[in-house]
């Protein structure tokens, strides 16, 4: 199995080089643009961890369903219902009421986007990637209309929401004229902490990477998987609502049409990336984040963004066949 | 009246042809959600073509890149034994990705939307002959036959002395095939190949092929019924109905929308193929 893997790596590295060959690039330079447009300076590194943000906060989400051995494939659409919902509230209640009422609002509209997959999955045995997929369609088409009817801003000519107002933003940690880190990142650390420690430490936690391992053992220990796979997708649900909030108190400050640039799809690669450990991903979030970051460094150098979206795409294939060979091995 | 029929007829065919595609893989048992990377490519792939070498080079282009794909997706699923929804979220990917890269370094901005393309009638006369043709093969033919043992239980068909991996690796090369003309038809209807172009299309049709019960017919009714629904959206844009301005974004979703509930078990009985995602 070992050569199958090599052959991958191998595979993986002579398809991105040749596209950078064929880019008339050297693909050594690529590489250190790439680098020094995601790490070079303060600056770039700020723009990195903040990229990183909404991927560790949905990498999460992904990541909890995935331990229950759920494919949570609507984070993007659950992170879009949390972040319109958020804004909208978040207007109408300025200061710091509207932050914490946002995010409550956020993760609760995230959770209800989610549980149709989580019921339809547990009761009627229907594909869970299936139905998020269509949440996350009805998602951003609902969000959408919202944005361009209801609760669009009638002052501005933006499909967007009116901004929220400063008081109600989540604060920086560290602040200069270049460098901005926001508390966002510390909540997405304290809930990478918080997961990998419920997952260890309590019942319910164990309850769940059961039924993830093996769903009819978990039966005859008498766990309900049925419960445990509604728990799961509301909690992810509304860990994905939450990313969509943060993103909005953290950042964006306002809402607008075509929101997400795929934080939800490319969580996926983050949560498998990172494997068994909730610590795991930390630096797989980072690493998308500075792939993302240097995708733009490499766009300006001439290469076009979409390659770092095929590194994205060969790195999920190579870390799936990794993790089958570990588990076909514990076997 | 007419330009209604003629839309709906436009376009449902791209949906008929990937949910032909998705057929032949889900009925051999691989999950395919990739369906939607395969025409992206191919779409790609048939206007570059299509610049250099013509109409023919277009639909031979278009077929050759979602067969590649296809296969790839067959070499992760059957012999990496990658989860068949990683495997096809992986595909999408490097779909969306890949058609950027190659679009922006290799496409001709000059030609503009003048690319010489196959007749439409082509591919909305194969969208009709593909569902029955596969219909009457998967019935009455040892092929086909084979294909459903496959997807429904590949362990007794292994026991009956057929190898799943080789069947499927047949079934996912009429997946590249179907998926390639949905794609090429995309593009030779449009003449131009743009960014994320099947917007959703390959979802669209899994859609179509989960509510048509995993049965060629009625998922071709499934399609026909969804390109009905975005010809009747365009067709009512700005015109209110019943006294109300009804957003168009809301059409869009009804699709989606009907699935889950067909999902939830609310229209019919379950009829997923039992082997469905099964090594």
């Amino acid at each position: 199995m070992i050569w199958r893997l090599v052959a991958m790596v191998a595979g993986a590295c002579a398809i991105l080089a040749g596209a950078i060959l064929v880019a008339h690039q050297s693909p050594i330079e690529s590489l250190t643009t790439l680098i020094h447009g995601s790490l070079g300076s303060p600056t770039a590194i700020a723009g990195t961890l903040r990229e990183s943000t909404p991927l560790l906060i949905c990498g999460l989400a992904v990541f909890i369903a995935l331990r229950a051995g759920l494919f949570n494939i609507g984070v993007e659409g659950q992170l879009l219902v949390g972040a319109c919902s958020c804004a909208v509230v978040a207007v109408r209640f300025p200061g710091p009421l509207g932050m914490v009422l946002g995010v409550l609002v956020g993760m609760v509209a995230g959770m209800v986007w989610a549980l149709p997959a989580a019921l339809i999955k547990a009761y009627r045995n229907g594909h869970e990637v299936i139905t998020t997929i269509m949440l996350n369609n009805v998602a951003l088409f609902l969000t959408s209309a919202l944005v361009s009817g209801p609760i669009k801003d009638k002052t501005q000519s933006d499909t967007a929401t009116s901004f929220v107002a400063q008081t109600t933003r989540l604060p920086f940690v560290y602040k200069t004229q270049t460098v901005e880190i926001n508390c966002a990142l510390v909540l997405g650390i304290v809930l990478a902490v918080a997961m990998a420690i419920w997952l260890k430490k309590t019942v319910a936690g164990y309850e769940l990477q059961a039924v993830g391992a093996n769903r009819v053992a978990a039966r005859f220990a008498g766990i309900s998987p049925q419960k445990v796979t509604v728990l799961a997708m509301s909690i992810s649900g509304a860990l994905g609502g939450l990313a969509g909030a943060v993103q909005i108190l953290a950042y964006e400050g306002r809402f607008y049409d075509g929101f997400s640039p795929g934080y939800g799809f490319d969580a996926l690669g983050v949560a498998l990336l990172a494997g068994g450990s909730a610590y795991a991903v930390l630096p797989s979030s980072l690493l998308f984040g500075i792939l993302s970051k240097g995708g733009t460094a490499l766009q300006i150098d001439g290469v076009p963004k979409g390659i770092t979206t095929v590194v994205l795409g060969l790195l999920i294939f190579i870390a799936a066949a990794i993790r089958y060979r570990k588990v076909t091995s514990d076997a | 009246m007419l330009n209604l029929l003629v839309l709906t007829i436009l376009f449902s065919t791209p949906l008929v042809l990937a949910a032909m595609g998705g057929y032949t893989s889900e009925r051999g048992g691989v999950i395919n959600i990739g369906l939607e990377g395969m025409m992206l490519m191919a779409a790609c792939v048939g206007a570059l073509a299509s610049a250099r070498y013509g109409p023919v080079g277009e639909l031979v282009g278009g077929i050759l890149a979602a067969t590649v794909m296809s296969l790839l997706h067959w070499l992760m699923t059957q012999v990496y034994h990658i989860d068949h929804v990683i495997s096809g979220m992986a595909l999408n990917a490097v779909a969306a990705g890949g058609t950027n890269f190659l679009y922006l370094k290799l496409g001709d901005p000059a030609h503009g939307s003048g690319l010489p393309h196959l007749p439409i009638t082509f591919f909305c006369i194969s969208a009709i002959v593909v569902p029955f043709a596969i219909w009457i093969y998967s019935r009455h033919t040892r092929g086909g036959l084979r294909l459903l043992a496959v997807g429904s239980d590949p362990d007794k068909a292994r026991l009956m002395g057929i190898q799943p991996v080789r069947v499927r690796f047949f079934g996912l090369l009429c997946t590249g095939v179907l998926t390639g003309l949905a794609g090429v038809e995309l593009v030779a209807y449009t003449g131009v190949f743009t960014d994320n172009m099947t917007s959703g299309r390959g979802y669209i049709a899994l859609a179509a092929l989960i509510l048509g019960g995993w049965r060629p017919v009625p998922a071709l009714i499934a399609c026909v019924a969804f390109g009905f629904f975005s010809a009747l959206r365009l067709q009512l844009q700005g015109t209110p109905l019943f006294g109300a301005q009804l957003p168009s974004q809301l059409w869009a979703a009804l699709p989606y929308l009907v699935t889950i509930i067909a999902l939830a078990g609310l229209i019919g009985r379950n009829r997923t193929p039992a082997g469905l995602g099964k090594p």
